[in-house]
Formats: structure tokens, sequence, C-alpha cells
């Protein structure tokens, strides 16, 4: 008996199963119907069926979704969530809310984890490549933090390569970075508060954070501030749900039209004010005639 | 399209991420096992110590990096080194990391071995004149390594699958640039798949090459 025969033949029966094994991933994956928007229900009449909505947040985000001193998640993308409840239920309670990661936001429309997400999520066009998004429902933008000492106040200081930016996984950053500052380094990171973290403890020069996120760590963090020069145009956050389910996006989509500017306004405004402090605009109201 | 053209596709477009990525999966797991391995050696002298101090000391050192989560150490000596103000860079505070509570566990494995080995070993050395570390190092080490090179292979995968933690503090390594590419490409199955294979590959070359040297240090006996 040669041990080095055996171990060959063990060795080389492990690669082959393992390969075997691998092999079947793909075509299982591929049991799953790419979405076939004739033969599967949408998710309107699922959840109705169901009984309550699961909706992808996060919790990282302040003032969009975070934990509070009680333990509690709460936020603007968390009421928003329960107003969908209330408006399809009655019920706002008749909701679960799911943290998940910037990362996971795509793949769990996709596959049905959530029913739809709202979760600091710009709208891009090519995002909506592989995600449907309704209307916006607050407008944002890309600004940089920096410390307040800092020496940088306009984006093209930063395009040094003494200079760090933390980015999110996101790649649109990744490409911002390389269009506005291509000379600085880049760290990424999974987290916005790991972000937040890297420019508070000095790893990091700058972050790209979302306007009203930026905003609202810079009211709690006096060592931190906001860039004047933003790095987009006003951009707008969405809800976003998977493709083909036109039944689905219609619903949410006039939901969200209501909130920002129709019957649903006052609603939308109180969730505005407790969290920003100001009243949201609303151009039908202002050409509406009415006088507040 | 069918769906096996698309996912090879895709596959093939973000390949060159992927391997970059398992690249530096593979370099912090070299940096990472032979610093873990000689500081568990390092450990374990201490830890075998007659002083209950010395020995305490270890024993302090050996439960605590056991017993809290990676992720915590690593986030830790991350963001918490700046407010000493020292800034090492995220490669080297991953690396970092996982070696020293690898070294936890590298030292209990080496101690099992070293007292599975018989005390007259111990005593016949010590009779003829040798000094304890020199016991050690030419007599019972030689040893006791032949006989954990099984358990110390399986800390070392353990090892390797750890390095994907490193991803939190923004190393780019195989798990953080399969996150970049599905929130490219909104495909998760696929790329998750793709670079558990990776992993595959390089546990099971790290478990052949220590039964390799199982076999050899078998037969040399």
């Amino acid at each position: 008996m040669t041990s080095r025969r055996e171990f060959v033949t063990k060795v080389s029966s492990v690669v082959a199963g393992s390969g075997l094994v691998l092999a079947q991933g793909p075509s299982a994956s591929a049991q799953q119907p790419a979405p076939a928007s004739g033969s599967s229900q949408s998710k309107l009449d699922e959840i109705r069926a169901r009984g309550k909505i699961i909706v992808g947040v996060t919790s990282e985000a302040p003032p969009f979704g975070f934990i509070d001193e009680k333990g509690e998640l709460v936020g603007f993308d968390i009421d928003i969530a329960k107003l969908f409840a209330k408006e399809i239920f009655g019920d706002e309670t008749k909701v679960e809310l799911f943290k998940q990661g910037f990362a996971a936001r795509w793949p769990n429309v996709q596959n049905g984890t959530v029913d739809f997400g709202a979760q600091v999520t710009t709208v891009y066009p090519d995002r909506a490549l592989n995600v449907a998004f309704t209307r916006p429902y607050i407008d944002s933008g890309i600004v940089l933090i920096v410390k307040k000492d800092s020496s940088i106040n306009k984006v093209a200081d930063l395009n040094n390569a003494s200079y760090t930016v933390a980015h999110l996984t996101a790649p649109v950053q990744a490409e911002r970075g390389k269009r506005l500052y291509p000379n600085a380094k880049f760290l990424t990171f999974d987290s916005i508060s790991a972000q937040f973290n890297a420019v508070k403890l000095g790893r990091a020069t700058a972050a790209q954070l979302d306007s009203p996120v930026a905003f609202y760590y810079a009211k709690d963090n006096p060592d931190i501030r906001v860039l004047d020069e933003w790095l987009t145009d006003v951009t707008g956050n969405a809800v976003f749900l998977r493709q083909d389910d036109f039944k689905w996006w219609l619903f949410l989509d006039t939901v969200v039209a209501e909130m920002v500017g129709g019957s649903r306004f006052s609603a939308y405004k109180a969730i505005y004010k407790k969290w920003f402090g100001i009243e949201p605009s609303s151009a039908r109201i202002a050409q509406s005639g009415r006088k507040a | 399209m069918d769906y096996a053209a698309q996912t090879a596709h895709l596959l093939i477009r973000e390949f060159p991420q992927l391997i970059a990525g398992f690249l530096v999966t593979i370099g912090v797991a070299s940096a990472a096992i032979p610093l873990a391995l000689i500081l568990g050696l390092l450990l374990v002298v201490p830890r075998m110590a007659k002083s209950s101090a010395i020995a305490g000391a270890a024993i302090a050192y050996i439960e605590l990096m056991r017993n809290t989560p990676l992720l915590a150490q690593i986030y830790l000596i991350y963001f918490g080194l700046p407010l000493l103000g020292l800034y090492p860079s995220e490669f080297t505070c991953g690396v970092a990391g996982i070696a020293l509570q690898h070294a936890a566990f590298m030292a209990e494995t080496y101690r099992g071995g070293i007292e599975s080995i018989s005390p007259q070993q111990w005593e016949a050395a010590r009779a003829i004149g040798m000094r304890k570390l020199k016991v050690l190092r030419l007599v019972i080490l030689p040893q006791a390594i032949v006989r954990i090179l099984g358990p110390l292979g399986n800390q070392m995968i353990i090892l390797i699958k750890d390095t994907s933690l490193v991803s939190a503090i923004g190393v780019m390594e195989l798990t953080m640039t399969a996150k970049m590419a599905i929130e490219r490409s909104a495909a998760s199955a696929e790329i998750f798949v793709a670079i558990g294979a990776f992993y595959l590959i390089l546990t099971t070359f790290v478990g052949a090459v220590v039964r390799l040297a199982e076999h050899y240090a078998a037969e040399s006996n």
C-alpha cells in the first residue's frame, strides 16, 4: 500500500466531487425563473393575501433609518414605510421592517425577500436597468463631509495624493471620485457609519454622503462640516422594487405621488417636519391657488 | 441570451476584479498565517510557565482573544488606534486583528500537542542537563508539531475564511470585490457561487499541503 498513491487518489476524487457539486450551482439557480410577467402573481395581490408588507430599510443612515436611544428602529424612511402599510391595510403596524446592507438592496427585491425598499436610495438611470423606481419621495444630493478644521473648501481641493476619501460600495461613488478627484486615495466601506467614523477619526479626509444624512451628522457632531459645493445635481431618493410587476409599481408610485403633493400631503408634511425640522414644499400646492 | 450565456458573460466581465480581490485575500492569509503560527508559539511558552503570574497573563490573553468576535477586534484596531495617534493601513490592521486572535487558538493547539508528549521525555532530557527551553526546542516541539499538523491545518483553513471579515474596514479582498460586483450587476447568486469556488480552491490547496506534510512526517518517523 503506497500512501502517496492513496493520497493522490483521494485528492483527485475530492476535486472531481467538488467540481460536480459546483456544476449544479448555476443550473440550480436557473430553476428560479427570471421574472415572467404573465405567470407570476403581482406583489400587490400577494401582500393583500399575506396581511403585511416587508420593507427593506437601513439602520445606519440617520435620519432615514437608525436605532435610537431606546433601541428602536426609527427614521424618515421607516415612517414612510408605515404610511404604505396604512394605505393598504388601514393599519400602519402591518409592516415588517427588514434591515439590510446596501449591497443587498437589488438582490433582495429581485428574489422577493422584501416587497420594496425605502432605503436612502437615489434614482440613477443605470440602476433602473436592474430595478424599478417610483418617483422620488424626497430630494437629495451627494455632498462631502470634512473635519471642521480641514483645509478643504472646494471639491477640486481634494484632488491631491495626500488626501483620502471614504466611499460606500455603490459603484457610482467610485466613478464620481475618479472623475472629480482622481489623484486622491479611495477607501471603500460597506456601511455609512464606517464612512462617517473614518472621517471623524482621521482615517479619511472626506466622505461622500447623501445630503440629509450629512446635515444630520453635522448637527450632532460640531467637529464635522459639510462642503458648500455639492457633487451632484439635486437628486431624488425613491422606493425601489423588482421589475416586471406593473401592478405593484403603479400602486406604489400612486401613493408616492399623493404623499408628496396630493391627498396624503398632510401626513407626509408631518413626517418631513418631524425629521428635518422644516416643511416640505410642493409645486402642486403652490399652483393650486390655496393660500395655506 | 439564455441563462448560461448571460451568467458566463457576467462572470467573464467581473473576472478581473474578482481575481484582484482573490490575490488580496491570498495576501492577507499569507501574512496572517505565519504571524499567527509564530505568535502562538511565543504565547505557549508563558502559558505553560510554572509561575502562575506569567501563566495567568497568557491565559488572560488567550481567553480574551478567543472569546470576543473577530470583527469587533478588527474594528477596534482600525478605528481605535487613531485615537492614540497611530494610523496603520487597513491591510495592516486586518492582518494584525486576524493574527492576534488566531495566535490564541494556535497556542492552545500547540499546548495540546506538547502535553501529549510523554513526561518521561522531559525528565530524560532534563536529566542529561538540558535547559527547559532547549528541551522544548530540540526534543518536544519537533514531535508535538508532527502530532498537531491536522488541527493546525484546520485553524489555517478557518483563518482563510475569516479573512472575509477585513472587508468591513475597506480591504479590497474577495468578499468586498464580490459585493461591489453585485452592486454593479444585481446578480448575487452567480457572484457568490463564483467566490465560493475561489475560497474552496484556496482552502483545498492549503488542506492538501498540510496533508502532504503529515504524510512526509509520518513516513520519516
